[in-house]
């Protein structure tokens, strides 16, 4: 059932590779489709009625490693591989005029695609690194060849942090998977609850670190905004909306989901580290003069709220924190395609250039809406996803932490400071007489942001339609975490 | 020094203006728009389709200020009736005082009917809806251009203060009484607040005022598009000075108000009062709508305070000449109401030439907007060497002295675009379009 | 002596003036004791004027009468006396610039002969048609 996920995106990027470059947009949107089809079937053959991991499969691969060909979903990695190959989709039609090497550029997305199911799907710890590691090599080579002036400098240090990001993830796993003497790398098998609980939080400290490069979490966000202002849109809008949801997929697959212990230990560490991730996201933004920038700082701070949500390890924050990985994947990934938009059409990102976009002749009316409709949701405004997603997270961590909760409340009213200054430098305004000969945007460059815009306003109505999907596996999950700490309670009471 | 002493401007130094260029062409006896063919086809092409709707315009304006007079619910002031589409233009047809328009009708424009009967729709349906719809001529451009001349007032002539005079508040005393004869209600609120109804009286006034002005342009501009088709025209000059021409043929008509009520007429203005197009319409009108005007709700926010608007009326740019013509198409302002009611009379070769450019098609409005600029720019050129040549000197006077005059008056002219909003430096590039 | 319409109508050079007045029946108030000050410009004045302007003034009494009235001014002025003068005020109402010393000019007209004596006033004679504004 799961196989299909790997396979189709694979075809995919042979194809391209093999055809002729004017079908790689076609076959690369044809494939992508047929993956999110197929990863819409997998909803409709989803039990709602399990937490635990569903269309398993496994097959033995390298016995004396312990590496096995191990797969399954449950309710926290199936609507982000939806999302994985909607976001592939989307990419693949951001704009592209002059795109050169569009077969080579194509393949790569679509092999991201494939790494990032693989990831998502991964029950095996040494399978989750090998996918882990391998979509970083398409990633380096889409920003080294089709980013921006600086994509040299930006490409390597992308490239050094996420392997380190990789490497600490896997020593986490080899220490986890030696101190518990399981017998292979398998998840399932994996015993880590038995161990002491100083080794539990070295194990859980390396990987935090290394989910936090990827996430990322201040202070391991320097490689972020460089990364992203380089990036060409398209990459932009897989690194953004899907890459580095990986990062906190990892966190609370083989953070809290491994460790709930060590994790009730380093919770309140990890929401102090969220809250200020959410602050210094917030505050920094606000200081941008880059639109492309503003966003990508902005993004810092989304992802600290779900950091919070699942350091207080609530059903409902957990839920919440799975909710705002697919509305913040959604929602970056529609600014990043409408920043592209912008700047390809005007030559520039900067604030202090961009003015009067709203013009309804002459400028970009539509795309102007549309940002202002993507800043809104990305501030939580009521009836977009977005506020529906950080609704749960703050109502669901306040009980636990309840300060740093507050804090993060207040910093999404600075999400709304930092937005309300892009939209009225670059959407309101005069514009600029000598510069705005600017050319059409045809519906067919902005229909992916119209089907993103979509399904934020659906989702933001009718937010149930996500979170029934995700909340059996929430509900287990936190089970696994609460129950370790009443077994204690017992014991400790006489 | 041989050589340019034949010239005659060089019996004077050069200008030292900003302008300086403009200036020694305007000696020349041209216009402030470069003379270049592209620039006279826009120019000829955008007069005929502004001509077109203007026939409308003056029409509906008179029949607002002497038909619809003070109906307090002027439901239906837009829907002019025959009587008034067939009203004889006084420079068209065989009836005409002065024959400007030579081949033309003086009743209502062809196309203008035809846009009537079916609108941008080309379908014929009953008038109200075409109103609703807004498929129609947007006669809230020309009350917008009358409000910007009842608020701005004093810009010279005699219309102002006779508009404040005993005469003129007797005048319509009269007329109000006879239009609301049998209307209690209307004549206890005028008992009531008899200012209230005066000021209305005067915009009326003003109605007719720029009905009486557009009366003119309208057939001078159709005879430019005619002559433009025939080859006759091959400059902007050529252009300019057959609309200085127009201005002296027109200067000395009247300018009046006068209301019907029933089968009476009732005179607001008497003619006797010997106002003049040129003084009391022409020249008001050029201050206050090419220059003056007041900023459009919905485009950009001032602040007062930070004297964003200048303290005095006088000092206010806000005109075609100085506008940011790239906002047109925001709903409902009044350059975008104008460059839609143009857009449905543009000639085949305008039409053709914004497809080539920027957007084509979709940013059109914006396109004739800026040709709309241009051809404006001429017309001024032409009101400022009409006025150059009723009340300083010719060209060519022989004496550097008045020479000197002349330079003196166009430089305060020009110094009228020195403030940056002034689009005189754009409309020199062909590039700004 | 002559008064000012006489002088006017026994002068040739004054065929579109005299017609104007008549047509604009202003004959009979410059017959008045006045006195007056007339800035009378010749036929080559009026010659001067764009085709169609004198047409519909001509049609337009009131209208001809306020610019013929933009000619006259109340008073006897002699050269002497407007020397000490920078402007005159018409009969329309609007002012008349004057510049009289080493030239004599009326607005933008050259005197071409100043100072012809009239019973009701003073004649100027002026080379252009002089326009309010």
């Amino acid at each position: 059932m799961l196989t299909p996920l790997l396979v189709i995106p694979l075809l995919g990027a042979i194809a391209i590779a093999i055809l002729k470059p004017q079908f790689s947009r076609f076959l690369g949107g044809a494939f992508s489709l047929a993956s999110l089809v197929w990863s819409l079937y997998l909803f409709s053959q989803f039990d709602l009625s399990l937490g635990g991991l569903q269309f398993s499969e496994f097959h033995r691969w390298i016995d004396p490693v312990g590496l096995n060909y191990s797969l399954g979903v449950d309710g926290l990695s199936l609507p982000l591989l939806a999302l994985n190959s909607l976001l592939t989709l989307i990419a693949l039609y951001t704009n592209r005029s002059n795109l050169e090497r569009t077969r080579l550029h194509d393949s790569l997305i679509l092999l991201i695609n494939a790494g990032i199911a693989g990831a998502l799907m991964a029950q095996n710890l040494l399978l989750f690194i090998i996918f882990y590691e391998l979509e970083l090599i398409p990633f380096y080579l889409l920003i080294s060849i089709w980013g921006g002036e600086k994509r040299g400098y930006a490409a390597t240090k992308f490239l050094l942090y996420t392997a380190v990001s990789g490497l600490l993830v896997l020593a986490g796993f080899l220490g986890a998977t030696f101190l518990s003497q399981s017998p292979s790398f398998e998840f399932s098998d994996l015993q880590v609850q038995n161990l002491d609980l100083i080794p539990q939080l070295i194990l859980l400290t390396t990987l935090l670190i290394g989910f936090g490069i990827k996430i990322p979490l201040v202070p391991l966000h320097t490689w972020m905004p460089d990364t992203y202002v380089e990036a060409s849109p398209a990459t932009t809008v897989l690194l953004g909306g899907i890459f580095a949801k990986l990062g906190t997929y990892g966190l609370l697959r083989f953070g809290l989901q491994l460790f709930p212990t060590a994790w009730q230990t380093v919770a309140p560490g990890l929401a102090i580290i969220g809250t200020v991730s959410v602050i210094y996201g917030a505050v920094s933004a606000i200081a941008q003069r880059d639109i492309k920038r503003m966003v990508a700082y902005s993004s810092i701070g989304h992802m600290g709220y779900i950091l919070v949500a699942a350091a207080a390890g609530t059903e409902l924050s957990v839920l919440g924190a799975i909710a705002q990985m697919v509305a913040h994947g959604l929602i970056l990934a529609l600014l990043f395609f409408l920043v592209g938009i912008v700047e390809k059409t005007t030559g520039t990102r900067d604030l202090g250039v961009l003015n009067g976009l709203m013009n309804p002749v002459r400028g970009l009316p539509l795309t102007s809406s549309l940002l202002i409709l993507a800043g809104m949701a990305s501030a939580g405004i009521p009836g977009l996803v977005g506020f529906a997603a950080e609704f749960i997270v703050f109502q669901g961590s306040f009980a636990t932490f309840p300060i740093p909760t507050l804090l993060c409340i207040i910093s999404s009213g600075l999400t709304a400071v930092y937005f309300v200054i892009l939209i009225n430098r670059t959407c309101f305004g005069k514009l600029d007489n000598d510069r705005a000969y600017y050319t059409r945007i045809g519906f067919s460059q902005q229909w992916p942001a119209l089907v993103l815009t979509a399904i934020i306003l659906y989702f933001g109505v009718q937010p149930n339609a996500l979170l029934h999907w995700i909340e059996p596996t929430t509900n287990s999950l936190v089970v696994e975490l609460h129950q370790p700490a009443i077994a204690q309670i017992a014991t400790t009471n006489p | 020094m041989t050589t340019t002493l034949e010239n005659p401007t060089a019996k004077i130094p050069p200008s030292t203006h900003k302008y300086a260029d403009i200036i020694h062409r305007l000696e020349a006896g041209g216009s402030m728009l470069p003379d270049t063919e592209e620039n006279l086809m826009q120019i000829i092409g955008i007069y005929k389709a502004y001509a077109v709707p203007m026939d409308f315009y003056w029409r509906d304006l008179l029949y607002i200020a002497e038909r619809v007079f003070l109906d307090p619910l002027p439901f239906f002031k837009y829907f002019l009736p025959q009587e008034y589409l067939d009203l004889p233009n006084h420079y068209a047809g065989a009836t005409a005082d002065f024959r400007v328009w030579q081949k033309g009708e003086a009743s209502a424009h062809p196309e203008l009917l035809e846009f009537m009967d079916r609108g941008e729709l080309k379908k014929k349906l009953p008038k109200l809806f075409h109103h609703l719809w807004h498929d129609r001529i947007n006669m809230e451009f020309a009350e917008a251009c009358m409000q910007a001349m009842l608020w701005h007032q004093g810009m010279g002539g005699q219309f102002y203060d006779y508009l404040e005079s005993e005469e003129y508040l007797a005048n319509c005393d009269r007329a109000i009484k006879a239009y609301f004869k049998g209307n209690p209600l209307m004549l206890g609120l005028y008992k009531l607040f008899p200012e209230m109804f005066y000021e209305k009286v005067r915009e009326l006034s003003y109605y007719a005022n720029l009905g009486l002005f557009w009366e003119v342009m309208a057939p001078v501009f159709f005879e430019m598009s005619d002559l433009y088709d025939e080859g006759k025209f091959k400059s902007v000059p050529d252009a300019m000075d057959f609309l200085v021409n127009g201005i002296f043929i027109a200067a000395g008509r009247p300018i009046y108000h006068h209301v019907y009520i029933g089968d009476e007429c009732y005179e607001i203005i008497p003619k006797s009062k010997g106002f003049m197009w040129l003084y009391e319409a022409a020249l008001p009108y050029v201050e206050a709508v090419f220059y003056r005007t007041a900023p459009f709700r919905g485009t950009k926010s001032y602040n007062a305070q930070a004297h964003q608007v200048p303290d005095e009326q006088k000092d206010f740019h806000y005109g075609i000449l100085y506008a940011d013509v790239f906002p047109v198409g925001t709903a409902g302002i009044p350059p975008t109401l104008l460059m839609q009611d143009m857009l449905h009379f543009l000639p085949p070769y305008l039409l053709e030439y914004y497809q080539n450019y920027c957007r084509g098609e979709d940013d059109m409005l914006i396109q004739l907007g800026i040709t709309f600029q241009r051809s404006m720019y001429n017309v001024t050129s032409a009101v400022i060497q009409a006025l150059r040549t009723a009340l300083l000197y010719p060209l060519d006077d022989p004496n550097p002295e008045h020479l000197l005059k002349n330079r003196q008056f166009f430089e305060a002219q020009m110094d009228r675009f020195l403030r940056p909003e002034a689009r005189l430096t754009d409309i020199q590039s062909q590039d700004y379009r | 002596m002559p008064n000012i319409v006489e002088i006017a109508v026994s002068n040739d050079a004054f065929k579109t003036l005299v017609t104007a007045v008549t047509v604009a029946g202003l004959g009979d108030a410059l017959q008045q004791p006045g006195p007056f000050t007339v800035f009378a410009p010749n036929d080559d004045a009026f010659a001067k004027l764009l085709p169609g302007t004198v047409d519909t003034l001509v049609q337009n009494i009131p209208q001809l009468q306020r610019i013929l009235k933009y000619h006259v001014v109340a008073g006897r002025y002699t050269t002497a006396e407007l020397k000490e003068m920078d402007t005159v005020t018409s009969l329309e109402g609007s002012p008349i610039p004057i510049r009289c010393g080493d030239v004599f000019e009326v607005k933008n007209a050259t005197v071409l002969a100043p100072d012809i004596e009239a019973t009701n006033g003073i004649i100027h004679v002026i080379d252009t048609v002089i326009l309010m504004g």
